[in-house]
């Protein structure tokens, strides 16, 4: 019931081309990166996000950050804590975490995502064909 | 449609249109609006795109990226110069160039929200590259992105290529704020659209309920056969000529009401109707045309002439054989039916039902449970002196209706001791019209009632002046009629003092099939010292039986075998066995239609009690 209300109350943004964007992006970025589990356990420290993680298919958004398969990181304090990340503003993928994998942010009203190669090399993670374009050798 | 309809519907169309033009006007002006705006703002971008491209081309004169990365100064004052062009209109302005692999990165940002140098940006590549190859400037509609309305793309051409690409996004906030400004507007023409539309539903399901409404006040509720409002708008539209017309009623419904009671007698007119509409086709027309009588217009075809008989027919004989069962009891009915097969052979419609509705009274005559049709007889000829129910209510009213009495006189004394009364209309114009002209019209109406009270009325009043016998004529029928019975006792109870001197003379040859209850109400009239007379004895019904059950008092013998009395061995040996009869059970006897001295003469020979006839006196409007 509380998840109905919640898709009611979130119907309107639903309708922003957007929010439509972002959920693609996490949805595709998000299984991309943890390919072998069906359901991907994500520990986020932004509401808004986890609200948008809450809506995808086979993802699951966790309360502890040590049981997640993969962190998504919006605030730099967060950047600390063990385990793949993928941040949500450049800002934060300047830090040069050898654990962030990559970020995806809005710039110039526009979608960026990016990937580092470094970070996915030492999780050996292979990105699909459609995805190698968004990776960087270094920024 | 009534004229007055076409006009609500015109006008209602011509508002309609109206709204539409004004709407499509609005949206024609909000479209050229926009455009115009469009273009001033575009036309500014070019101007500032323009003059960026000759500040770059003025310090940069081969490579930019890698002029502006050894030169951080002029990358800010460039970068500076970019940001006092940018306000909320011209949301973003930067340089990107093309990398190496195809991907676009930052020279410049004059934006607020200001990247690196080298930084990637995401953008549309097939139209950037677009540019990058034909070296000509593109505007983008940014249709897939919520805060980017339209983006103008210039290249930066050295040495005859494009080295990178000036972007000047514009924000939505200027489209938005048109939008802000027209949508009360658009919002009155939505309003006005849905009132449009509720309207139209209102006025639908007000058309649906009129109909509704018209097929309840046009229905039987009990039967769901068609009612007599149908009837009157179905005869007004519908030629005659194309049915043959079907009376029925159903045999004794008094008695299923008197026996089981209103429901059942409900629950017997549905059924009944139920097992007609079955065995009609769908187009005849069925009408109930009031308490157990149903009209039935069947359509005719080319091939059959007794398409309604053979129907009629199927539809008794179904409800002959069929039980009704209602609360634990069998109820069985039967149907009498009578035909008019060619209404078009009648002066009218009303002739033509009233014509059904004879054949059905002489089905009824006839021992109920038939269907009678006549078809091949000429109906016209027989209706053209008939007077109509009107002309007898007109007649009634305006106290015309008047009897002429003729002296019946005693063969012992020749003194006349009786008086036979015999109804007649007098016409306005003086002249007298005979009873067969209009009884038979008549009959079985409210109309008949009044006249019988109106003869025993004048009956009485000269049995009162005379105080003499006078004698009425009256059905068997209208002994069995309970209201003509009762206005019998109400007129004998009225005069009490004077009903010894009424004599009821009652026609022989009617069918005798309620006899106990004729004998039974005889009996009661006799009480106040009526007499009884079977009139037309010997006519060809006779039956000797009534002698035993009914308390005759008097026998006429009918004119057929009087009026050649006086040569006719053969008449004058019947009449004298009849007279004997009526002596031995003690009854008199009249001699009617005695025209000649002759036949008197004949008469006289018989022990005949009285006589009566043209010879001694015809029937005369006074008594003297």
């Amino acid at each position: 019931m509380r998840k109905f209300l919640f898709l009611l109350l979130l119907a309107p943004l639903l309708f922003s081309s957007d929010l439509r964007t972002e959920q693609k992006i996490y949805q595709l970025v998000i299984h991309s990166l943890v390919p072998k589990k069906e359901l991907v356990k994500v520990w986020c420290d932004d509401d808004k996000k986890r609200k948008i993680l809450n809506t995808l298919n086979g993802i699951n958004s966790v309360d502890s950050a040590e049981n997640a398969d993969i962190l998504l990181i919006s605030k730099k304090e967060n950047l600390q804590k063990k385990g793949m990340k993928f941040v949500t503003s450049y800002q934060l993928l300047e830090g040069k975490e050898i654990d962030i994998l990559g970020g995806f942010f809005w710039q110039k009203g526009r979608p960026n995502i990016l990937f580092l190669k470094n970070s996915l090399q030492k999780y050996n993670i292979t990105l699909p064909e459609s995805m190698q374009d968004y990776v960087e050798d270094e920024l | 449609m009534k004229p007055i309809k076409q006009i609500y519907m015109l006008l209602f169309l011509s508002m309609i249109i109206a709204i539409s033009y004004l709407f499509y006007s609005t949206k024609n002006i909000q479209t050229t609006l926009n455009n115009n705006v469009e273009s001033i703002f575009i036309e500014g971008a070019k101007s500032f795109a323009y003059n960026i491209d000759a500040e770059i081309k003025k310090h940069i004169k081969s490579d930019p990226y890698r002029e502006l990365k050894e030169n951080p100064q002029l990358q800010n004052r460039m970068q500076h110069a970019l940001s006092i062009l940018a306000d909320d209109t011209f949301k973003y302005i930067f340089v990107l160039y093309k990398d190496k692999h195809g991907n676009y990165r930052y020279l410049l940002d004059g934006s607020k929200d200001k990247a690196h140098f080298n930084q990637r940006l995401s953008v549309d590549k097939e139209l950037w590259n677009k540019v990058y190859s034909q070296h000509t400037p593109l505007l983008i509609h940014q249709n897939q992105l919520d805060n980017l309305w339209l983006t103008y793309l210039l290249p930066v051409v050295l040495d005859n290529e494009t080295k990178a690409i000036i972007a000047i996004d514009f924000s939505t906030a200027l489209p938005n704020n048109i939008y802000t400004a027209i949508e009360p507007l658009n919002q009155i023409f939505i309003y006005i659209f849905v009132a449009i539309g509720l309207l139209i539903m209102i006025l639908i399901y007000q058309s649906l309920l009129s109909i509704r409404i018209k097929k309840d006040s046009i229905t039987d509720p009990l039967t769901l056969a068609y009612n007599r409002n149908y009837l009157r708008d179905f005869l007004k539209t519908t030629d005659i000529g194309k049915y043959q017309i079907m009376m029925i009623d159903i045999d004794h419904f008094k008695k299923v009401n008197d026996n089981y009671g209103h429901k059942a007698g409900d629950y017997i007119l549905s059924s009944t109707a139920q097992i007609i509409q079955k065995e009609i086709r769908e187009d005849d027309v069925f009408i109930r045309f009031g308490g157990e009588e149903f009209l039935v217009f069947i359509k005719k075809t080319n091939k059959d002439t007794q398409l309604a008989y053979a129907i009629a027919q199927r539809i008794r004989t179904k409800i002959e054989i069929s039980q009704f069962s209602f609360e634990s009891k069998d109820i069985r009915i039967t149907l009498s039916i009578g035909i008019a097969c060619q209404p078009e052979q009648f002066k009218n419609t009303s002739l033509a039902i009233k014509h059904a509705d004879k054949m059905l009274y002489v089905a009824k005559r006839e021992g109920r449970n038939q269907v009678i049709s006549h078809i091949n007889e000429d109906y016209k000829e027989l209706e053209t002196h008939k007077k109509s129910i009107n002309d007898v209510k007109e007649a009634l009213e305006e106290d015309r209706v008047i009897c002429f009495y003729q002296a019946i006189y005693s063969t012992k004394t020749d003194q006349v001791i009786k008086y036979e009364a015999l109804v007649r209309i007098e016409e306005k114009d003086g002249s007298i019209t005979l009873p067969f002209e209009f009884l038979e019209t008549i009959m079985y109406t409210n109309i008949y009632n009044d006249m019988t009270q109106c003869v025993l009325n004048r009956v009485f009043k000269e049995i009162k002046r005379i105080k003499m016998d006078i004698s009425v004529n009256l059905n068997f029928s209208d002994i069995l009629d309970n209201k003509i019975f009762n206005l019998i006792i109400d007129e004998l109870e009225s005069n009490k003092e004077f009903s010894s001197w009424l004599v009821i003379e009652l026609l022989e040859y009617e069918l005798l099939e309620e006899i106990s209850i004729i004998q039974k109400r005889l009996l009661q009239i006799k009480e106040y010292g009526v007499k009884i007379a079977i009139d037309d004895f010997g006519s060809g019904y006779s039956n000797y039986s009534i002698f035993k059950q009914l308390p005759i008092d008097i026998l006429k013998i009918d004119g057929s075998l009087i009026k050649d009395i006086d040569h006719s061995d053969t008449s004058y040996k019947i009449t004298s066995s009849i007279v004997t009869l009526a002596q031995e059970l003690g009854i008199k006897t009249v001699a009617e239609f005695v025209h000649s001295k002759a036949v008197l003469q004949s008469v006289k020979k018989l022990p005949i009690d009285e006589v009566q006839g043209f010879y001694l006196a015809k029937p005369s409007p006074n008594i003297l």
